[in-house]
């Protein structure tokens, strides 16, 4: 490669490597599918009602104290009924605006209730919707399988 | 061996001494013999220096412990001091870097060190009140109310005659993340002497830290520094499984290296682009910052997040690495490490580079120790010393590719090359780790509740020596932790690199402890009359009106 002093050889490596590849930058939001999340990205979390059992642990060991448990007012039977297991009586609410994703409790979940999704959009003009309640989610599919 | 020698030199004065496990001892003195201990340990051992100076209240009484490096090993000394009468002879005079530490303790503790050539607030604002001093347990934490108070600046050192002007730097300042203040006395353009306030980002970590249980400490200590948060929850989490005797698995062990070597891969690209920048290189700081996203990237994917990895669990880490993650990661290790052995050609031989940092900022090795450096700066200083190898955690003792970076010259230059070549060894690491990752479980489950005990872990972080020292009372919940951080004791040195420096250099040796620095955002006007500083902001600068005297 005696042809082409060194500089130039690298600048057109360059220049050719730029050219076929893809932007690193993604359209976000007009084009969301461009936005690489990767696996095991520690985003909103998903409580899977019927897994859990409403021990509070999750709330006992987050650090930020952003989960809370509450009363399950409304028994929901529909949850339960296949995996014979009783409903439980509180579930955790977490509030996002607290959380600082360190996912210390799907760790501390017992039966891996809590997971990490790779949502990672979190914008709210109220902090009351940063407030996960799954709750009505459970009430509705509990409707929904009734009818 | 330490110990016969303490033992022979201050006979019935050494009360009690434990060896805690390897390479960690303790000896129990009688008050005021601490002086006479160190006195005889500098002399057995020239490269003695301090790493921190922990104090606690213990209910009745107050305690010191003085943690000295050691070699590889660290020696504590402990001293009680009567709450009544809250006073130790300052060790200064033996260690000046012991300066920052003292008066850390006399801010924290108030306990008042005779001798001590500044003792002033450090943490805390200057307007605190007099007999406030956080760490004493009858401080309550909810009644601590802010003080209403004029916002003076104290004069820090006085300008006499005229001859010298005071210059503040800081302590806003938009280049890296933490607030510090220095007032330069400068004397045309040369540096005379500095002095260094910190603690804009004080936030009662350590006091926090006793009323909140294990597990939430860990995500507490991995925020006590964003970028080096690998190696604080790393040294928080091994000191706990060290105090509950935990067995960590041994694929944990490698994973936490390459977490560990991943971090400081891009703390320190991060400051190779600032202190490019601040040579005015903005072109390098754009490379380095583009090929810094690379390792971004493999830190995304190990832990799930960019920065805040959240790994380190006590008992282990919080996820497993995916054969087919090992391998994508150890793909793109080669480029990354072309392009680091490019970027130490341009750091050794680009005319711009060299004329802003060869033979500026010079800290000879002695002074170094003295004012006991650590990390790069330490190592650039031709102290042969690092703690992956000569305290060895996690897996470090089974990696060869374990090299340590010594560079003799002491100046700028060796501090920017040094962690070069730290970044080229860190590649090699984190391949060999994830060659030899063993099989096998990433966790083991941890009791909540700790044995009383105490204990000091340390690890290298990217910055130098990170020392974590925890006490525990058979609680949930620590009953003390105490946090040194590398920028903490590099600052002393700093004040030594600054002294006689060009006011230009200061941006650039400032950037070279890899601190964070300030820039000149932010003026005191002295009156030269009466050498009294006052601050006033840029804006009224640049409209042409400097504040109105105090009470003219």
């Amino acid at each position: 490669m005696g042809l082409l002093p060194a500089i130039l050889r690298d600048a057109l490596k360059t220049l050719f490597k730029a050219v076929f590849k893809r932007p690193a930058t993604a359209r976000y939001p007009e084009r969301p599918s461009e936005v690489h999340v990767p696996d095991g990205f520690r985003g909103r979390h998903w409580l899977d009602l019927g897994r859990c059992v409403g021990c509070g642990l999750c709330a006992k060991d987050c650090p930020t104290g952003a989960i809370r448990m509450v009363r399950l007012d409304v028994p929901i039977t529909g949850l339960h009924k296949q995996r014979k297991r009783m409903t439980p009586l509180r579930v955790p609410v977490i509030d996002l605006a607290h959380c600082i994703f360190c996912c210390q409790c799907a760790e501390s979940c017992p039966k891996k209730a809590i997971r990490p999704t790779k949502l990672f959009s979190l914008v709210a003009t109220d902090p009351h919707d940063l407030v996960l309640d799954f709750r009505p989610m459970a009430m509705l599919k509990e409707v929904l399988e009734e009818h | 061996m330490s110990l016969d020698l303490l033992e022979r030199e201050l006979g019935e004065a050494v009360l009690a001494e434990r060896v805690q496990g390897p390479r960690r001892a303790e000896v129990r003195l009688a008050r005021d013999r601490h002086l006479q201990a160190l006195k005889a340990l500098r002399a057995a051992f020239p490269e003695l220096r301090l790493s921190a100076i922990t104090g606690t209240d213990l209910g009745q009484e107050l305690e010191l412990l003085y943690h000295l490096r050691v070699g590889g090993s660290i020696l504590t000394l402990r001293t009680g001091v009567p709450k009544e009468e809250p006073m130790v002879a300052t060790i200064t005079g033996l260690v000046p870097g012991a300066d920052l530490h003292e008066r850390e303790v006399y801010d924290m503790l108030g306990i008042t060190f005779e001798g001590h050539p500044n003792l002033k607030r450090l943490l805390l604002p200057d307007d605190a009140p007099e007999s406030f001093h956080p760490l004493r347990k009858e401080v309550e934490a909810r009644t601590i109310r802010p003080v209403e108070t004029s916002p003076v600046l104290q004069p820090v050192i006085t300008a006499e005659s005229g001859r010298y002007l005071t210059l503040v730097i800081g302590p806003q300042h938009p280049a890296l993340h933490e607030p510090e203040r220095f007032v330069f006395l400068v004397e045309g353009e040369v540096v005379v002497d500095v002095d260094i306030r910190i603690g804009y980002a004080h936030r009662g970590i350590e006091e926090a830290a006793e009323r909140r249980d294990y597990i939430h400490n860990i995500y507490l200590c991995e925020r006590v520094c964003g970028i080096c948060n690998v190696a604080h929850s790393m040294c928080f989490c091994s000191a706990v499984e060290e105090l509950l005797g935990l067995e960590v698995p041994a694929r944990a062990r490698y994973l936490r290296v390459v977490a560990a070597e991943l971090n400081r891969l891009h703390s320190h690209m991060l400051l190779l682009g600032v202190a490019a920048e601040e040579m005015g290189f903005s072109t390098l700081f754009m490379y380095i910052w583009r090929d810094r996203e690379a390792v971004m990237d493999l830190m995304e994917m190990l832990t799930g997040n960019r920065v805040i990895s959240s790994f380190n669990r006590i008992g282990g880490v919080s996820r497993d690495m995916t054969p087919e993650l090992a391998r994508k990661m150890r793909s793109r290790l080669p480029e990354l490490k072309e392009r680091l052995e490019h970027y130490l050609e341009v750091f050794t031989t680009d005319p711009t580079i060299l004329a802003r940092t060869e033979k500026v900022g010079l800290l000879s090795r002695q002074k170094a120790i003295d004012y006991c450096a650590a990390g790069p700066t330490l190592r650039a200083s031709g102290v042969d010393f690092d703690v992956r190898r000569d305290d060895p955690y996690a897996a470090y003792e089974e990696l060869s590719a374990m090299r340590v970076v010594v560079r003799p010259e002491g100046d700028n230059l060796a501090r920017y090359v040094a962690r070069l070549e730290e970044c080229l060894v860190s590649v090699d690491l984190i391949d060999e780790a994830l060659e030899k990752l063993p099989d096998g479980p990433v966790r083991v489950k941890a009791p909540r509740r700790v044995p009383p005990d105490e204990v000091i872990y340390t690890v290298e972080a990217p910055r130098g020596e990170l020392l974590y020292y925890v006490r525990s009372d058979g609680t949930t919940r620590p009953a003390r932790v105490k946090i040194r951080t590398p920028t903490f004791t590099n600052l002393a040195a700093l004040r030594e690199m600054l002294r006689g420096a060009y006011l230009a250099d200061v941006p650039v040796t400032l950037a070279s402890i890899d601190p964070c620095f300030s820039c000149t955002d932010r003026v005191v006007v002295v009156d030269v009359r009466d050498g009294t500083a006052r601050a006033c902001g840029l804006w009224e600068l640049a409209r042409g009106r400097p504040p109105a005297r105090e009470g003219a």
